[in-house]
């Protein structure tokens, strides 16, 4: 209904998509958090970890095999907080790597795993293939909680009428390598981490079951994650998590820390938050879930097999450079690039550069060859 | 079918008739100071030949520089059109054609049925055509009816400066004081008129065969430079002057209904 | 102007008197004349157009000019369109293009440059040497780009004049740096424009002037592609309709050609066709047509046996123009100047410009023109001087030879004395266009 009203009122061409993704997005939050609104309510709010009792998890069977954590969505939907309605397939990945190979118990309210941790991880990446190859990155643009974040913090910066800051291209680039980097670091880490399920034994002291790093170990990334403090932040000042608990910690060898959240975790959360004041959308060029994702629109066996791509016209692009102005994460390919298919695995897919291009007909988003957007020209509709 | 074509010339107006494509009867005269009183003359002496009376034209098509002054048109064609059509009338496989006239020169370029593809005319300037020869030949002292054979004997050891008619006199004076042998010069004169043809025709891209036509065609020394500088073989027709009434006349021809 | 003039010709101010008037008297009459023909050859034009024609002979913008000016009102003139009218609008100022379309005037020019010249220079240059243009008179000072040679010279010879504001746009326009420094110019032209008005153009002033000059190009945009279809309007009539614009009040112009728009597209759908539907369909692409001398080749093409229809071109001084729009992002100032300094800069065709691929976005415009406009042969048009038009003439037929589209070249000057020649070939290549079109 929401749609069809931001359709029929917003006029402006240069603006009504971006509408209609922002309102999508404000709309994704409730949905990923379904929980909260819905209930149950006034349950005691006990320091429980995994799965709270107010998760309204889908998902919960896949192809008939029993899939408890959730169905993965490419989005930073944390598995932290509770009320949550999908999973983060980062924590997925790591988890299901280490402590939860085997069969038996998970974490939280009486979860027991009756499949095998690799079958886990296979339904995981297979759910994350599948997205990625129908909706790439769109994900990002148009679902991912993280990113509304920094939507609304671009929007408190044109409130206060502060110009938004463009890195250095060199940076920029620089940045997009670093997201693999992250991501394959963090995944080597799990391993090392978790490598009972390979090696047999842990080799890193104090994070076999029970020791002190154990709930650390479980899941490396998610301790340097800015979307958990997010989430369990904003859960806890609605009243939703037990702030005692949350806060409560061990001191660490390096860091403070509790079960829910480190300081670098707060450290980088407070980072992205301040950039994304001056620069659009930076954590989304650093994102390892986005690296993730976005490597089906990267490599060209795996381009010709998604489904969403972006297309120029050659002719009809004047070179005017709108679109590389307009771009949240400032990427140049659309640009630079001569004509054809100009998917990147940095684009967010907010279509920001199609709704501004005056150009009919240059620039298109196709899903499976089919035009689902394309350039116009705007000034028509004023 | 009985038609005929004016070519209404800077210098000479030329008259052909044809009959159901046989040419019958052409005629040609200077235009003058009265062109429409010369072509009215010059049809009255190719109806003679043909023995026809006026009536007897089916249709008339003018064409050249001073079409608008014709008489007896019933139609207007290009000079372009005309040489396209009148090249591929004369030599079927003809499909690049140069035309030097009096005072233009023009390279057109044509499918097997005459329509044009591409065309060039040399810029406003007569040292690309026939004018410059008269200037030249009149600075070497020779008759421009001699200096065609003239320029045949010689091995080209000498060149003038094709820019300008006026430059291109300046070249020749200062050629006969430092005793140059006139058939060189002669030679170095139709070079430097065949190299201004040659750099109008690669505006276009040429493609055999390559006919020459218009009045310029007849002079030997010419049309030796010319297959010197285009590299090319090169076709004269007969009475290559009359190629723009011919075509003129073909094109009547279509206009007249017949093929 | 108590300082001395570099180019030193000075022309008597008897003399100058009296060319003024007799270039004046004949010019009127030339205006008239032309327009005259322009209505022979559109007998069935709408009434609107009367508007443009009265636009087109000067006098009432000059008039409006002065008024205007007498109410403290200050007027930018500029020679190029890569000049930033949005700037010059926001801080309350008249824009007005000074670029001269007057033959007789580049005979003047010739005092004090060679003949070589190219044609518009030495035209302007003589018409500023007598105070022959009432748009250049008028103007308080002048933005002069240094786009070509002949601009940048110019610029210095019609500061003997008037105060010029001069802006550099870098030939490689693909690099950052380029593309940093033209925003830095325009940033310094801005505050120039403040100090001389005495008007602070802010975020807001800014953004109505956008505003205007988006619906001045929405309008004018329409009206091209009024033109794609079978012809409901003249192009001598429409390549004057988009040339007002470079001088008319743009509010005005902006209405008055919605109205045409309209009443071009009840035609279109009632088939009410300006001339045959099967007349050739030529474009031309080449060195600024100015009114009202250099009609000679669009009134040679119209009138010609057979009558050929211009329905689009790629001129600075026609479709070119207003065709590119400002992209607003976000509002800020900075965002504002990066996009005024971007949409002049990056869509240009003009040679000038080069790249890697050597100027694509010229090549890439006209194919997409050539395409969408169904043209049926491409006339280039050059001024004899102009090196940048002249030498990119083989690049541009090499890319139109490959959509098997007929270009001509055809040179000519600030002259009337060949008009003959130019209707040999004009008839020339429009007889070759019919004759491709029956196959």
């Amino acid at each position: 209904m929401g749609i069809l009203a931001i359709l029929i009122w917003v006029r402006d061409r240069t603006k009504r998509v971006t509408c209609l993704r922002i309102f999508i997005q404000a709309a994704s939050v409730p949905l990923i958090f379904l929980g909260l609104i819905v209930g149950p309510f006034g349950l005691p709010q006990y320091p429980q970890v995994g799965n709270a009792p107010r998760d309204i998890v889908i998902g919960t069977e896949i192809f008939g095999r029993p899939f408890p954590d959730g169905l993965s969505v490419p989005v930073l939907a944390c598995w932290y907080p509770s009320g949550r309605t999908v999973t983060c397939p980062v924590w997925q990945m790591q988890a299901y790597l280490y402590p939860f190979w085997e069969t038996g118990v998970g974490f939280g309210w009486g979860i027991i795993y009756t499949t095998t941790g690799l079958e886990r991880l296979a339904i995981v990446f297979g759910l994350v293939i599948l997205m990625a190859l129908l909706l790439g990155r769109a994900f990002c643009g148009w679902i991912c909680p993280f990113g509304f974040y920094m939507d609304l913090l671009s929007y408190i910066r044109r409130a206060f009428r502060r110009p938004y800051r463009k890195l250095p291209d060199k940076v920029n680039v620089a940045l997009r390598q670093l997201r693999y980097v992250i991501i394959a670091v963090f995944m080597i880490l799990s391993v090392i981490l978790g490598s009972q399920a390979i090696f047999g034994v842990q080799l890193v002291s104090g994070t076999e079951k029970g020791g002190y790093l154990y709930s650390y170990a479980s899941a490396p990334y998610c301790q340097v994650c800015p979307m958990r403090p997010l989430c369990v932040l904003c859960e806890v000042a609605i009243g939703a998590m037990n702030s005692t608990f949350v806060f409560s910690h061990t001191k660490g060898l390096f860091y403070e820390a509790g079960y829910y959240i480190t300081s670098i975790n707060m450290a980088v959360l407070v980072f992205a938050t301040i950039s994304a004041l001056a620069y659009r959308r930076l954590w989304c060029r650093i994102c390892p879930l986005g690296a993730l994702t976005g490597l089906f629109s990267r490599f060209s066996p795996f381009k010709k097999a998604s489904f969403l791509r972006l297309e120029k016209d050659k002719e009809k692009c004047t070179k005017c450079g709108i679109c590389k102005r307009v771009c949240p994460p400032q990427i140049r390919e659309v640009y630079e690039k001569e004509g054809g298919d100009v998917t990147t695995s940095a684009c967010i897919l907010c279509l920001r550069c199609i709704e501004m291009c005056p150009y009919e007909d240059c620039l298109k988003v196709t899903l499976a060859g089919k035009t689902m957007f394309k350039s116009r020209n705007w000034l028509e509709s004023s | 079918m009985i038609v005929a074509g004016i070519d209404m010339g800077v210098q000479n107006i030329k008259i052909v008739i044809l009959h159901d494509r046989e040419v019958i009867a052409k005629s040609i005269i200077p235009s003058g100071f009265e062109p429409r009183r010369a072509a009215e003359k010059a049809f009255e002496e190719a109806l003679k030949e043909a023995k026809l009376s006026l009536k007897e034209i089916q249709h008339v098509t003018a064409t050249g520089t001073g079409v608008e002054m014709a008489p007896y048109a019933d139609s207007t064609i290009s000079m372009i059109a005309a040489d396209a059509k009148a090249g591929v009338f004369l030599y079927p496989s003809a499909r690049t054609i140069i035309d030097v006239g009096a005072e233009e020169s023009r390279v057109v370029v044509c499918d097997e049925k005459g329509t044009v593809l591409e065309f060039a005319i040399n810029e406003r300037c007569a040292a690309g055509s026939g004018a410059f020869l008269e200037a030249m030949a009149r600075a070497l002292e020779v008759r421009l009816e001699e200096m065609g054979a003239l320029s045949l004997e010689a091995k080209g050891t000498v060149s003038i400066n094709a820019t300008c008619v006026i430059f291109g006199e300046t070249d020749v004076v200062s050629l006969i004081h430092k005793r140059e042998p006139k058939h060189e010069i002669a030679r170095a004169i139709y070079d430097a008129l065949a190299d201004r043809i040659t750099s109008i025709a690669h505006r276009v891209s040429i493609r055999p065969e390559v006919i020459l036509v218009g009045g310029v065609a007849k002079d030997l020394g010419f049309t030796a430079a010319l297959k010197r500088k285009l590299e090319t073989e090169i076709f004269v027709p007969e009475n290559p002057e009359y190629a723009g009434a011919l075509g003129a006349a073909l094109h009547a021809m279509n206009k007249a209904g017949g093929r | 102007m108590m300082m001395e003039k570099k180019y030193g010709v000075e022309v008597s101010q008897k003399e100058a008197e009296e060319i003024k008037s007799t270039i004046r008297t004949a010019y009127t009459r030339l205006i008239a004349e032309y327009i005259e023909r322009m209505k022979k050859g559109w007998p069935n034009r709408p009434k609107v157009m009367d508007y443009f024609y009265e636009i087109a002979d000067f006098k009432t913008r000059e008039k409006e000019l002065i008024e205007a000016k007498k109410e403290g009102k200050k007027v930018i003139g500029y020679t190029c369109m890569l000049a930033p009218i949005e700037l010059i609008l926001a801080a309350d100022a008249i824009p007005v293009r000074v670029s001269s379309g007057w033959y007789d005037p580049a005979k003047i020019g010739n005092r004090v440059v060679p003949v070589e010249v190219c044609p518009v220079v030495r035209s302007t240059i003589g018409v500023a040497l007598v105070g022959l243009s009432p748009f250049l008179e008028l103007s308080d000072v002048l933005i002069t780009p240094l786009t070509c040679d002949g601009m940048t010279k110019l610029s210095e010879i019609v500061g003997d004049y008037k105060p010029v504001w001069t802006i550099c746009p870098p030939r490689l326009k693909s690099m950052d740096q380029a593309q940093a420094f033209w925003r830095e110019q325009l940033i310094k032209l801005k505050e120039e424009i403040e100090r001389f008005t005495g008007v602070k153009i802010t975020a807001n002033r800014l953004k109505s002037a956008i505003k205007l000059t988006h619906r001045a190009t929405r309008t004018f945009r329409r009206l091209q592609n009024l033109r794609k279809g079978r012809p409901v309007i003249m192009g001598r009539d429409a390549m004057l309709v988009n040339q007002t614009a470079m001088w008319d009040d743009l509010e005005r112009w902006s209405m008055k050609a919605e109205e045409l728009c309209m009443e071009l597209e009840r035609r279109a759908k009632e088939n009410v066709w300006a001339c045959s539907p099967n007349a050739p369909r030529v474009m031309i692409t080449g060195t600024p047509i100015i009114w009202p001398d250099n009609w000679k080749l669009p009134n040679l093409i119209e009138e010609a046996k057979p009558q050929g229809v211009i329905v689009a071109d790629e001129l600075c001084s026609g479709d070119r123009f207003l065709y590119d729009p400002v992209g607003v992002d976000e509002g800020t100032m900075d965002d504002l100047l990066d996009a005024i300094a971007e949409r002049y800069l990056l869509p240009s065709t003009c040679p000038c410009f080069t790249s890697e691929k050597g100027n694509e976005d010229r090549v890439n415009w006209l194919v997409n023109r050539v395409k969408e406009w169904n043209v049926g042969g491409v006339i280039y048009y050059v001024y004899r001087g102009c090196m940048l038009y002249a030498m990119e003439y083989m690049r541009i037929k090499k890319a139109l030879d490959q959509l098997n589209v007929p270009v001509y070249y055809l040179d000519t000057d600030y002259t009337r004395e060949d008009v003959g020649q130019i209707k040999t070939r004009v008839e020339a290549f429009l007889e070759m266009l019919e004759a491709r079109v029956e196959i």
